[in-house]
C-alpha cells in the first residue's frame, strides 16, 4: 500500500513537471517574452533588455527553466500587471473561494446523482427513467452559462427567491453569512456533473445487476432491497470514486463560467479578468494551481480507491 | 459410419446452440452475407434516437449553410436605427444591440461554431490518432513520456488553456480551429493508445507473429481497422465537445471577433439584457446550442452501438 | 414422497426479437437423500432447469407452465417472501465460476454469514462462530484468518470451498450444484467433488448435480436425467444408464466419448450438425435430424415417455427406435436407415491440383521434426516503490528436453499454471525462451534472419484454444485464411484464393464458409476454421493449445476426429496442449507430463497411462473421471491432494515433493534426473542417448521418469491406499 502511494505521488510530481515545462514554453510564446509580461507594453526596450539581463533571461533556456521552477516552488509566481498585488497573494484570497465552491456543488452532485442512478437503473426503462435520461441529455449538452442566466431570470429576476450575485465580501466566512446568494452558483455549477454522474451511476448499477454475484445473493434469500444495498452498491460505487477525480478539470472550467456569471470574486473569475486584461502572471499562477489542484485530486482519488476496494493492485 | 473415410462436419444450415444469456447468432443465412458495415449500419438506422439527432443535425447545417440563400440579411453595417428590436414583420426573431437581424445572425452565428466544431473534432482525432498510436505501438519509455504529457495537459482544464492562448492570438475561425484542434486531442490520443495496447495481445494479433508476419502487417491489418470504430465514435463527441468550447470563448469575451459571430459570443451579448426581458436574444442561441449538441450526443451514441455490433451478435 | 418433483416445467426466455422455450414440459422429481444427476450439452436446458426450480432465472425468462413441488409447496406460484426463505435456508445452491459468483468487495467471511443471518436470525458474532467451524469443515486451511480474506485472495480450489460453505451453512435439505467442478483443475476437481459428497452424507441432503462430464456423472449420481434441447430425453439410474442406455441421443453421447477409443485410436462417432434452434422448436423428435437411427415417424410426431422396469429401478426415455443391446454388445448395423441429411455437406469445389497434401513433404530421415533442449523461460517478478527492482522469478518452464518424430503426436499434460502454454508458446516463438534451445529438423528457427526466418515460420503453425479471440471478428473467413498466405506471399492472389476453397474442403466446410464472418460460426465451426488457418502454410508441427477444451463432447468429436485425419493424409506433426488426460490419451503416440514447469515423465501414451511411474503421473490419471459408474466407484479415493504451489518460489529438489506420497528428504535436496526408469542416480550420458537413439528407430521414444522413487510394478500401488497418504496443507 505505501509503495502504491510512493508510485503513484512519484508519478504524479512528473506530471507536475512536465505542466511546469507546458506553461514555461506558453511564457516564452508571449508577445515580447517574460519582460513585456511582467514590465507590460509601454516599457522601452532598454527597460526591456535591463530586465532580461537582471533576471536571468538572456541565459540558456534550460537554466531559465530551473530557476523559473524554484521560484515557482517557493511560491513565487511574479507581480500581476494590473491589480498591482504579487499573484501568489491574490491567490491565497481567490482559492479559499473557488475551493469552497466546486467542493459544495461536488457535495450536491454526490447528494443527487447518486441515489438519482440508482433509481433510474432500478425503475430502468419505465417513464421516470426515460424522463431522467432524457434531462440529464439536456443539461449535459447545455452550457453552464446559459443554465446560468436562466437560473438568474427564473429565481432571481421572476420568483425573487435569490439574489442574482454571489457573495461580494472577502474571505470565505461571508460565504456562508450569506449563504442563499450561493445557492444559484452552487446548484448551476453542479448541474452539469450532475446529468454525467446519474447517467454513470445509472450505467454502473446495470453493470453489476447482470454479474454472477447478484445471482448467488439471490439464490441465499436476500430480498431486492438487500441485493442492491448490501450487493450491488458496494460494487456501483467504487468507480464513483475515480469519477471524482476525472471531473476536477471540468469542474474547475465550470466555476470559472460560474462565477463569471455570478460575479464570485474566485478563482475563476480573477483569471477571466486577467485573460481580458493580458495579465499573464495571473494567468500562469492560476493555471499552475489548477493543474496543480488536478494533480492532487487524482492523486487522492487513486489513493482513496486503493484502500476502499480490495482488488486495486498494489 | 457408412463411409468412415469422410470427415463428420456440422451443417451450416443449422444454428448454433442459443445461449440464454445473449441473442442467439442466427446461423448461416444462405443469402448474400452481409459486410461488417452493413450489419453497423442496420444497428444504427434501427435506432430511432439516432436518427433523429442525424435529422436534426442535417436540418441545422441545412439552416445555417442554406438558409442564408434565402434569407438575405445585412450581418456587416451596423444600424442604429434597428437596436433590440422585438420578433416582428421584417424581424421573425427581432434585432440584436447593433441592429442586425437576429434570425439571420443566428444562421452566421451557426456556421461558425458547425465550422469550428466538427473541424476541430477532425484535427484533434488525427492528432491525437497519430499520438496514441506511436505511444502504444512503441510502447516502453516512448510511450512513458508521451502519455505523461497527456496527463500533463489533461490536468490543465482546457478551458483556462484556451482562454490563455486567444489572449496571445487574435481569434478568427481558422485559428480557432487550430487551438481547439490542438487542445482537444488528448482524450482520443488516450482511447487510441489503451485500445492499441488490448489489441496488440489479442490472439488474433499473436496469430501474426505465428506466420511470420511483421508488426507494421498487425498494426494495418487488425490494430488500426479495430481503433477506427473507437475513433469515429470519439470523434462524434469531440464535435459536441468543441461546438460547447468555443459557446463557452464566445460568452466570456474572448470567442470570434466581431462582426463574425458564433452562438455563445451571441448569447453573451443577450445577457446584457437579461432584466430587459429582451428574451429573442437569449433563448434562440441558447436552445440551438443544446440542441445541436443533444443531436450530436445521441448520433454518437448510435454510432458506439452499430461499432459494437460483433459484440452484440456473440 | 420425493423431496422435489417437478411436472411439465416450460421456461421461456425473451429476447429482443424472439422468444426461446428453453424448457418443454420437464417432469423429473430427487428423493430425499439421493443425487440427481443433470446431464446434457450447452443449450440443453439442464441449467435452465437448475435454476428455474428457485426462479432465479436470466433476465427475460420465466416459467411459463407446469409446477414445481418441494416439500408439498408449489416454487413456481410461491410468493417472493416465502421463496426468499426456502433460498439458502431449504435450498442451497453452487455456482460454476466461484470467482464471479463471489462478491469481490465483501469479505468471504461476511458472505457465507449471510444466510444465517437472514434466515436462522443469528447475530454477526454468532454467524461468524459457525462460519470458521464450517471454513474448517470443508477443509479450508486456518480458517478464522481466511474469512476476512476477499474472493481474490483464494486460490480456485479455495473459493468454490468458499461457495459450498455457503451453500451449506444453514443445513439445507436439498443442494442444488450447477458445474461445480468445471472451472477448476481435475486435481482439485476430484478434492471438491469428495468433499460434496461427504457433506451431502453428514447433512442428509439431496442434491442435484448438473454437469456436461460424463465422468463426474458415473462417479457422483444415483440416478441420472439426460436433457437434450429443451426436453427430457432419458431417465435411469447411473447403471442402468451407463450399461444400457436406450435413447439414441444418450447412446450416439457414449460413443462419441475419446475414452471408448482411447486405446485403438480409431475414428470417434460424432453426432453431425447441431442442436436445433429453441425459437421454432419442431413438432417431433428433437434429435432426430442428427440421428443415425431416425424413422419417419421421429420427423412427424414427438416421440412419448416410455418406461421399462430395470433391476435397479425404471427406466423412462423418449425415443421411437431406442437402443436394442446393451452399450457393449454391437448392435447389427442394418438398424440404421440414413446418414442423417445434415451430415452431407457439399465439399467446396476442389480443382485438380490436389493441393490437399502437402508439396514439401517432410523427408523420412530419423531427424526429429522438433527437438527441445535444456529449454527455460523465466518471467520476471518486480516489486518496489519507484524503481522497480527484480525480486524474482517465475519459474514457468525449467530444463526441458523433449523431441517428436515425424508424424507422431506429443501429448503434453498437466494441471493450469504447469508451464505446458509456454511450452507451446516458446516452440512457435510467440516467447522468447530464457535459455535452451529449440530446433526444427535440426535447425534453430530463433537464430534465423531476415527472409529465412520469415520462411522458418512457416514449418510451425499455432492452434489457439480460444476460437473467438483468435480470430479477428472484423475480417470474412476468406481474408482470414488468406492472411498466412499474403504474407509469405504463396502463390498469385488467384492461386492464393483457390487454397482457401481447399482449405475450407479440408476442414469440412462449405465454400460459401469463405464470405462470413467468426460471429456466424458456431464452437466447433471456428475451431475448424483455426485449423484451416494454422494448415494454410504446409507446416510440418503443429502446436496446439487446448483446442477442444471449449467444446462440446460430440462437437468435440468431430474436431478430434478431423485433427487424425490431416495428421494421416499429410503426415503432421501435432504437440497437442491439454489438460484433459483422456484426449491426450486418445489423440497421442507420446504423453508427456509437465508439473510446475518441470517434465516429470515421458513415454509412449498407452504405457504412461496404463503403467506410470511418476507419483504425480498416478495421481493424475487417478483423478480423471471415468465415464463408467462401475470402475469409478471402485476407485480408492486417490488423487493428488492440495494445491499447485506457486512457481515464484517453486520447491527446491522435486518440485512434486510437496504434494507426493512417498517424499523423502534427498527428494528436496536432490532434482531427480529424467531418464529411463527413473531414481536417483543419473545414468551415463551415453547410456541415455543409447535408449533415446533405440526407441526413435521405432518411431518413438523411451520411457522416462523424474523420481527418486518410481511405482514399478505393482507395489507402489499398495503405498498409495489412502491411509498412507499425508493430507499437505
Amino acid at each position: 500500500m505505501i509503495g502504491y502511494i510512493l508510485r503513484r505521488l512519484a508519478q504524479s510530481i512528473l506530471v507536475v513537471l512536465v505542466v511546469t515545462v507546458i506553461v514555461f514554453i506558453l511564457l516564452h510564446q508571449l508577445p515580447g517574452g517574460a519582460a513585456r509580461a511582467i514590465l507590460g507594453p509601454r516599457a522601452t526596450a532598454l527597460q526591456v533588455a535591463q530586465f532580461n539581463t537582471a533576471n536571468g533571461y538572456d541565459q540558456p533556456l534550460l537554466i531559465q527553466y530551473f530557476r523559473q521552477l524554484g521560484e515557482w516552488f517557493t511560491g513565487n509566481f511574479g507581480f500581476s500587471i494590473k491589480l498591482n498585488q504579487s499573484v501568489s497573494s491574490l491567490l491565497a484570497q481567490r482559492l479559499p473561494k473557488t475551493i469552497v465552491l466546486s467542493l459544495l456543488s461536488l457535495v450536491l452532485t454526490v447528494v443527487v446523482a447518486v441515489p438519482l442512478g440508482i433509481y433510474q437503473a432500478v425503475r430502468r426503462n419505465r417513464t421516470f427513467d426515460y424522463v431522467a435520461t432524457g434531462l440529464s441529455f439536456i443539461f449535459y449538452a447545455a452550457p453552464t452559462f446559459f443554465i446560468g442566466i436562466i437560473m438568474i431570470e427564473v429565481f432571481s429576476q421572476n420568483l425573487g427567491w435569490f439574489p442574482p450575485e454571489a457573495p461580494q465580501s472577502n474571505g470565505v466566512g461571508p460565504i456562508f453569512e450569506q449563504f442563499d446568494a450561493m445557492v444559484l452558483p452552487v446548484v448551476t455549477l453542479a448541474l452539469l456533473s450532475i446529468a454525467g454522474f446519474s447517467r454513470y451511476m445509472r450505467s454502473s448499477v446495470l453493470d453489476n445487476i447482470d454479474q454472477d454475484y447478484v445471482r448467488t445473493a439471490q439464490a441465499k434469500g436476500a430480498s431486492p432491497q438487500r441485493v442492491l444495498y448490501h450487493h450491488v452498491l458496494r460494487n456501483a460505487l467504487i468507480p464513483i470514486i475515480t469519477l471524482l477525480g476525472l471531473s476536477l478539470p471540468a469542474l474547475f472550467a465550470g466555476a470559472l463560467v460560474t462565477e463569471s456569471i455570478f460575479n464570485f470574486p474566485g478563482m475563476g473569475l480573477l483569471f477571466w479578468q486577467a485573460a481580458q486584461s493580458s495579465d499573464y502572471p495571473v494567468e500562469l499562477g492560476v493555471v499552475i494551481i489548477t493543474a496543480f489542484a488536478t494533480v492532487a485530486g487524482n492523486l487522492l482519488a487513486d489513493v482513496s480507491l486503493a484502500i476502499i476496494d480490495p482488488r486495486v493492485k498494489l | 459410419m457408412s463411409d468412415p473415410g469422410r470427415a463428420q462436419v456440422d451443417s451450416l444450415g443449422e444454428m448454433p446452440p442459443p445461449e440464454p444469456a445473449a441473442a442467439a447468432p442466427t446461423g448461416l443465412p444462405v443469402g448474400q452475407a452481409k459486410s461488417m458495415f452493413q450489419l453497423g449500419f442496420e444497428v444504427f438506422i434501427q435506432n430511432k434516437l439516432a436518427i433523429v439527432g442525424m435529422v436534426v443535425l442535417v436540418l441545422a447545417v441545412v439552416f445555417c449553410f442554406v438558409g442564408p440563400l434565402f434569407y438575405h440579411t445585412d450581418q456587416v453595417t451596423v444600424n442604429l436605427l434597428t437596436t433590440n428590436l422585438p420578433p416582428g414583420p421584417g424581424h421573425p426573431l427581432g434585432t440584436d444591440e447593433t441592429g442586425y437581424d437576429q434570425l439571420g445572425r443566428l444562421m452566421v452565428g451557426g456556421q461558425a461554431s458547425l465550422t469550428i466544431g466538427f473541424a476541430a473534432a477532425i484535427i484533434a482525432t488525427i492528432v491525437g490518432t497519430v499520438w496514441g498510436a506511436i505511444a502504444g505501438f512503441f510502447g516502453g519509455l516512448v510511450d512513458a513520456v508521451m502519455m505523461r504529457v497527456v496527463d500533463a495537459i489533461l490536468s490543465i482544464p482546457i478551458l483556462f488553456l484556451l482562454l490563455f492562448i486567444v489572449t496571445i492570438v487574435r481569434p478568427s475561425i481558422p485559428v480557432m480551429i487550430f487551438v481547439l484542434g490542438l487542445t482537444a486531442w488528448l482524450v482520443p490520443a488516450r482511447l487510441v493508445r489503451g485500445e492499441s495496447l488490448t489489441l496488440r495481445v489479442r490472439e488474433y494479433v499473436q496469430a501474426v507473429r505465428v506466420m511470420g508476419g511483421s508488426s507494421w502487417h498487425s498494426v494495418l491489418r487488425h490494430i488500426m481497422p479495430n481503433v477506427i470504430g473507437t475513433v469515429i465514435v470519439n470523434a462524434t463527441f469531440q464535435v459536441a465537445d468543441a461546438i460547447l468550447l468555443i459557446a463557452y470563448l464566445g460568452y466570456l469575451g474572448l470567442g470570434i471577433s466581431p462582426p463574425a459571430t458564433d452562438w455563445g459570443g451571441m448569447l453573451s451579448n443577450g445577457t446584457a439584457f437579461i432584466f430587459t426581458n429582451y428574451w429573442w436574444l437569449i433563448y434562440p442561441p441558447g436552445i440551438l446550442i443544446i440542441v445541436v449538441v443533444v443531436a450530436v450526443n445521441l448520433v454518437g451514441d448510435g454510432l458506439r452501438d452499430s461499432v459494437e455490433v460483433r459484440l452484440q451478435r456473440r | 414422497m420425493a423431496l422435489l418433483e417437478i411436472r411439465d416445467l416450460s421456461t421461456d426466455i425473451a429476447l429482443s426479437k424472439s422468444v426461446v422455450h428453453a424448457l418443454d414440459h420437464v417432469s423429473l422429481h430427487v428423493d430425499a437423500g439421493e443425487t440427481l444427476g443433470l446431464v446434457g450439452e450447452s443449450g440443453s436446458g439442464k441449467t435452465m432447469t437448475a435454476m428455474s426450480i428457485e426462479r432465479l432465472l436470466p433476465p427475460g425468462g420465466h416459467i411459463t407452465g407446469g409446477e414445481i413441488l418441494f416439500d408439498g409447496e408449489d416454487l413456481v406460484q410461491l410468493e417472493e417472501p416465502r421463496l426468499r426463505e426456502i433460498r439458502g435456508g431449504d435450498i442451497g445452491m453452487i455456482f460454476q465460476d466461484p470467482m464471479t459468483s463471489l462478491n469481490p468487495v465483501i469479505p468471504v467471511g461476511d458472505q457465507v454469514a449471510e444466510p444465517l443471518m437472514l434466515h436462522r436470525g443469528l447475530s454477526k458474532a454468532e454467524a461468524m462462530k459457525r462460519v470458521v467451524e464450517m471454513f474448517g469443515l470443508v477443509g479450508i486451511p486456518s480458517p478464522l484468518q481466511r474469512t476476512r480474506d476477499f474472493p481474490h485472495q483464494l486460490s480456485g480450489g479455495q473459493r468454490q470451498r468458499v461457495m459450498i460453505a455457503m451453500a451449506l451453512i444453514c443445513q439445507p435439505k436439498l443442494l442444488i450444484a450447477d458445474e461445480p467442478t468445471t472451472a477448476l483443475d481435475v486435481t482439485v476437481q476430484k478434492q471438491i467433488l469428495e468433499l460434496v459428497d461427504r457433506l451431502r452424507q453428514e447433512f442428509h441432503m439431496a442434491m442435484i448435480l448438473v454437469t456436461h462430464d460424463l465422468g463426474v456423472i458415473a462417479g457422483s449420481a444415483d440416478r441420472v436425467v439426460v436433457m437434450y434441447a429443451g426436453k427430457v430425453a432419458e431417465m435411469a439410474d447411473v447403471h442402468t444408464l451407463f450399461a444400457a442406455p436406450k435413447h439414441r441421443y444418450t447412446d450416439a453421447l457414449f460413443e462419441a466419448l475419446p475414452e471408448r477409443a482411447a486405446g485403438t485410436g480409431e475414428r470417434l462417432y460424432s453426432i453431425p450438425g447441431l442442436p436445433p434452434d429453441l425459437v421454432e422448436p419442431p413438432p417431433a423428435c428433437r434429435f432426430a435430424p442428427r440421428c443415425r437411427f431416425a424413422v419417419d415417424a421421429c420427423r412427424a410426431q414427438v416421440p412419448p415417455m416410455t418406461r421399462i422396469n430395470t433391476p435397479y429401478g425404471p427406466q423412462e426415455f423418449a425415443c421411437f427406435v431406442p437402443r436394442t443391446t446393451p452399450l457393449h454388445e454391437p448392435e447389427p448395423m442394418d438398424l440404421r436407415t440414413v446418414v442423417p441429411e445434415v451430415a452431407r455437406v457439399e465439399p467446396a469445389e476442389v480443382g485438380g491440383r490436389g493441393w490437399v497434401a502437402p508439396t514439401t513433404f517432410i523427408p523420412a530421415d530419423g531427424v526429429p521434426i522438433l527437438q527441445v533442449q535444456a529449454l527455460v523461460k523465466d518471467f520476471p517478478v518486480t516489486a518496489g516503490a519507484i524503481l522497480r527492482r527484480h525480486v524474482g522469478d517465475i519459474s514457468a518452464v525449467a530444463d526441458i528436453t523433449v523431441s517428436i518424430p515425424r508424424g507422431r503426436t506429443l501429448g503434453l499434460v498437466g494441471e493450469s499454471g504447469c508451464g505446458k502454454t509456454t511450452l507451446g508458446r516458446l516452440v512457435v516463438g510467440l516467447d522468447v525462451p530464457t535459455g535452451g534451445k529449440i530446433l526444427f529438423r535440426g535447425r534453430r528457427i530463433s537464430q534465423l534472419r531476415g527472409r529465412e526466418a520469415k520462411e522458418g515460420r512457416r514449418n510451425v503453425q499455432f492452434m489457439f484454444q480460444d476460437s473467438y479471440a483468435s480470430l479477428d471478428p472484423r475480417m470474412r473467413v476468406r481474408s482470414i485464411l488468406r492472411e498466412p498466405l499474403d504474407i509469405q506471399h504463396v502463390g498469385t492472389p488467384r492461386d492464393r484464393n483457390e487454397r482457401v476453397d481447399e482449405l475450407l474442403a479440408a476442414v469440412g466446410l462449405p465454400a460459401r464458409a469463405a464470405e462470413r464472418y467468426p460471429h456466424e460460426f458456431s464452437g466447433g465451426q471456428r475451431q475448424r476454421i483455426g485449423l484451416a488457418r494454422a494448415l494454410a502454410l504446409q507446416p510440418g508441427l503443429i502446436v496446439a493449445d487446448e483446442p477442444v477444451s471449449a467444446l462440446d463432447v460430440s462437437i468435440q468429436a468431430q474436431v478430434l476426429n478431423l485433427m487424425k485425419e490431416l495428421q494421416r493424409d499429410r503426415e503432421l506433426t501435432y504437440l497437442f496442449i491439454s489438460h484433459d488426460l483422456s484426449v491426450v490419451r486418445y489423440l497421442s503416440d507420446v504423453i508427456a507430463v509437465m508439473y510446475l514447469g518441470r517434465m516429470v515423465e515421458v513415454g509412449p501414451a498407452a504405457e504412461v497411462y496404463s503403467h506410470p511411474q511418476h507419483h504425480y503421473t498416478r495421481g493424475l490419471i487417478d483423478t480423471i473421471p471415468i465415464p463408467d459408474p462401475v470402475v469409478e466407484r471402485q476407485k480408492a479415493k486417490l488423487g493428488v491432494r492440495g494445491e499447485l504451489p506457486s512457481a515464484m518460489n517453486p520447491p527446491s529438489g522435486c518440485r512434486f515433493r510437496t504434494r507426493c506420497p512417498m517424499a523423502q528428504d534427498i527428494c528436496a535436496r536432490v532434482v531427480p534426473p529424467l531418464q529411463p526408469g527413473g531414481g536417483s542416480e543419473p545414468m551415463a550420458a551415453a547410456e541415455v542417448e543409447a535408449a533415446v537413439a533405440s526407441a526413435a528407430a521405432r518411431g518413438t521414444v523411451p520411457h522416462m521418469t523424474a523420481c527418486h522413487f518410481p511405482i514399478n510394478g505393482h507395489s507402489a500401488a499398495d503405498t498409495l491406499v489412502e491411509g498412507a497418504v499425508s493430507p499437505v496443507a
